[in-house]
């Protein structure tokens, strides 16, 4: 049962220069990405820096107006829904971020800030509330006496976890987790990682889970979504991904990463040279064909679409 | 050891605190390794463990105000580093031991040319006209496959993207052919493809010239690929050593061996990662017994009375646990 559609989602940011500051030209952060969620599904978006992957989320929790394309939450289409007709439908897709700290107010207790969701959305107060907040904390292993503690109190991993007691206590269909262990040492990575999957299977929860690191993707994902400058170019189940991938990009990312196996020969392992190329002037035709080991004349011309090459594994390649 | 004979850098029992208001915090608790000539050494360890304290110590660049070397030797080449007078180390940082850090904005100048920065380098530990620095720093970013070297030269560092940078700074760490690289997270805040560039680049480095490599991360893939030797840290001390292949066979000590169960992996589908419970110590308070035995699955009663000792099973690998035996 898909939760979440997203349909050719394009969100540009315009650039403005010269004196009068017109717009000159526009970031194509999000240049027509597609993919669908089901419920108790987890789709990983994974990427580097600058691909675009952090604007879907924000687009997809309507934080910032898409500039083109479709965002189906369930039965509702909510792409052009104002602030007032979206709130009733924002309990139903919730956030995690890489940082929660800065998203605590340093001066109220822990419990305040869980319970703040069921205050914003009539869902309970007083008595009730503490109740719920304090099932909640207990739910994602704080202790109950917890909440009266304030942010700066919590560990890294402790704060995560009170940011995914907020993002629960609506009871959402779907969340968005942004970098949610990126920040987080790797004993307490796990302890967060594990926490999520039993959420998930716990409640049915949709993920959306935006990385860049290709071992947490393989862990926590079912699918993955592989973006380049603003684009998919791969999606697929992530078993398909590790072991067949087509798209060069992809396989440039497998090989680059780095395994915890010292017989694993690290001689060469840059397959592609270079840096990213600026989304604000993206190249023509397919946008990787600048560092691609592979590119043909074509691939500088036309644009590759995505297409699905085996069922459910979808590439944008000209050469696959 | 032959690997003693051979050292070129020997921590032994360092001892390095901070002042703070919380108390005095003992970050580096009693450390000891050795670095041999040409070898790159791991030290791998999570935030707070004192790798990166460790570091500083050596080239002492511990802000006077708060922090101090305790106790401890550091020898560079048989002389004695503690002791050496602020002259003398300016004459060694940047020359005989180089360092290079994860945020190369932070440690560049914006306002001067990376040409320029590179060329003051060389000319204060070389003493060689301006026109030979530049030869020089310009011969660096060759070496480093800085495309276009002669034009970056007179580019200023937010001109370059973030991999490029850190090739400045390895271009600026090595102008001077230092015996020592130290790299703090070098490849940390780079994305995955440029992070393999530029290791890719620092192991081909190492190979042209000789100069031995003390590789500070707190992620055991790049370890794995890079090191010949692995530290691990934990709370200040060192809790395991190895050569590389053995440390990821056979790790010994309890928090390397959760350390290894926890991360992701990705060539295999783990159904579950194994969690470490609990958290790091605090370092306000001096360490009753093992400073991991409140997260250790096998800890006993003397685990948490008694300090325990350094095990050597053989083969330069050692563990600092009652539970190894030789």
């Amino acid at each position: 049962m898909t939760v979440l559609a997203v349909d050719k989602l394009v969100k540009h940011f315009p650039i403005h220069g010269g004196l009068l500051q017109r717009q000159v030209g526009a970031v194509r952060a999000v240049d027509g990405v597609s993919f669908t969620i089901a419920k108790g599904e987890t789709l990983g978006l994974v990427g580097e820096s600058g691909c675009g992957k952090s604007t879907v989320g924000k687009t997809i929790l309507k934080l910032i107006e898409p500039t083109a394309g479709r965002i189906v939450l369930g039965s509702e289409d909510i792409t052009a829904l104002k602030p007032g007709a979206m709130w009733p439908h924002r309990k139903r897709i919730q956030t995690i971020f890489q940082d929660p700290y800065s998203s605590m107010n340093p001066r109220l207790p822990a419990g305040t800030i869980v319970g703040e969701p069921l205050e914003n959305f009539d869902i309970a107060r007083g008595r009730e509330r503490d109740e719920r907040v304090a099932a909640l904390f207990e739910r994602v292993g704080l202790r109950r006496d917890a909440m009266r503690k304030y942010a700066h109190e919590f560990s890294g991993g402790q704060r995560q976890r009170l940011g995914i007691a907020k993002a629960l206590s609506v009871g959402p269909e779907v969340i968005v987790a942004d970098e949610p262990v990126s920040a987080l040492d790797v004993s307490v990575q796990a302890q967060v990682l594990n926490l999520l999957i039993d959420l998930q299977a716990e409640y049915g929860l949709a993920y959306l889970f935006i990385s860049h690191d290709l071992a947490v993707m393989r862990h926590i994902s079912h699918r993955i979504a592989v973006m380049y400058l603003g684009r998919i170019v791969e999606l697929t189940d992530k078993r398909t991904l590790f072991a067949q991938p087509l798209h060069p990009y992809t396989e440039a990312l497998l090989s680059a990463a780095t395994a915890p196996d010292p017989r694993r020969q690290r001689r060469k392992k840059a397959i592609v040279q270079g840096d990213v190329p600026s989304p604000a002037n993206p190249p023509p035709g397919c946008h990787f064909h600048t560092r691609c080991p592979y590119a043909v004349a074509d691939c500088k011309v036309k644009d590759p679409p995505l297409r699905e090459v085996a069922p459910g594994h979808h590439v944008a390649c000209h050469l696959r | 050891m032959s690997a003693e004979a051979n050292a070129i850098l020997e921590v032994r029992d360092l001892h390095t605190q901070f002042n703070t208001l919380d108390g005095v915090v003992r970050a580096v608790d009693g450390v000891s390794f050795e670095l041999a000539r040409g070898e790159t050494l791991g030290i791998v360890g999570e935030s707070g463990c004192g790798k990166s304290v460790t570091a500083l110590s050596i080239l002492r660049l511990i802000p006077p105000e708060t922090g101090r070397i305790a106790s401890g030797s550091i020898r560079f080449e048989g002389e004695e580093l503690t002791s050496l007078s602020e002259e003398a180390m300016k004459r060694l940082r940047g020359h005989r031991i180089s360092m290079i850090f994860q945020e190369p904005m932070t440690s560049l100048n914006p306002v001067l040319t990376v040409g320029t920065q590179i060329a003051e380098n060389v000319t204060r530990h070389l003493g060689v006209s301006k026109r030979a620095a530049r030869e020089r720093a310009c011969e660096m970013l060759d070496l480093v496959r800085i495309a276009d070297a002669k034009r970056r030269l007179d580019e200023y560092p937010h001109q370059l993207s973030g991999g490029m940078r850190q090739r400045v700074m390895i271009a600026m760490a090595l102008s001077c052919d230092p015996q020592v690289l130290i790299a703090d997270e070098p490849t940390t805040a780079l994305d995955v493809t440029i992070q393999a560039q530029i290791l890719d680049l620092m192991l081909d480095l190492k190979e042209k010239t000789g100069t031995a490599i003390v590789l500070i991360t707190h992620d055991l893939g790049v370890v794995a690929e890079t090191a010949q030797r692995v530290v691990v840290m934990y709370a200040g001390r060192k809790v395991e050593e190895a050569p590389v292949e053995a440390l990821f066979d056979n790790p010994l000590h309890p928090y390397t061996r959760g350390l290894m169960a926890a991360i992701p992996r990705l060539d295999t589908d783990a159904a579950r990662l194994q969690e470490i419970p609990g958290m790091v110590p605090l370092l306000t308070k001096p360490i009753v017994g093992c400073a991991f035995a409140a997260r250790c699955p096998i800890a006993t009663d003397r685990c948490r009375a008694e300090a325990p000792p350094m095990v050597d099973v053989g083969g330069g690998h050692t563990a600092l646990c009652w539970e190894v035996t030789s």
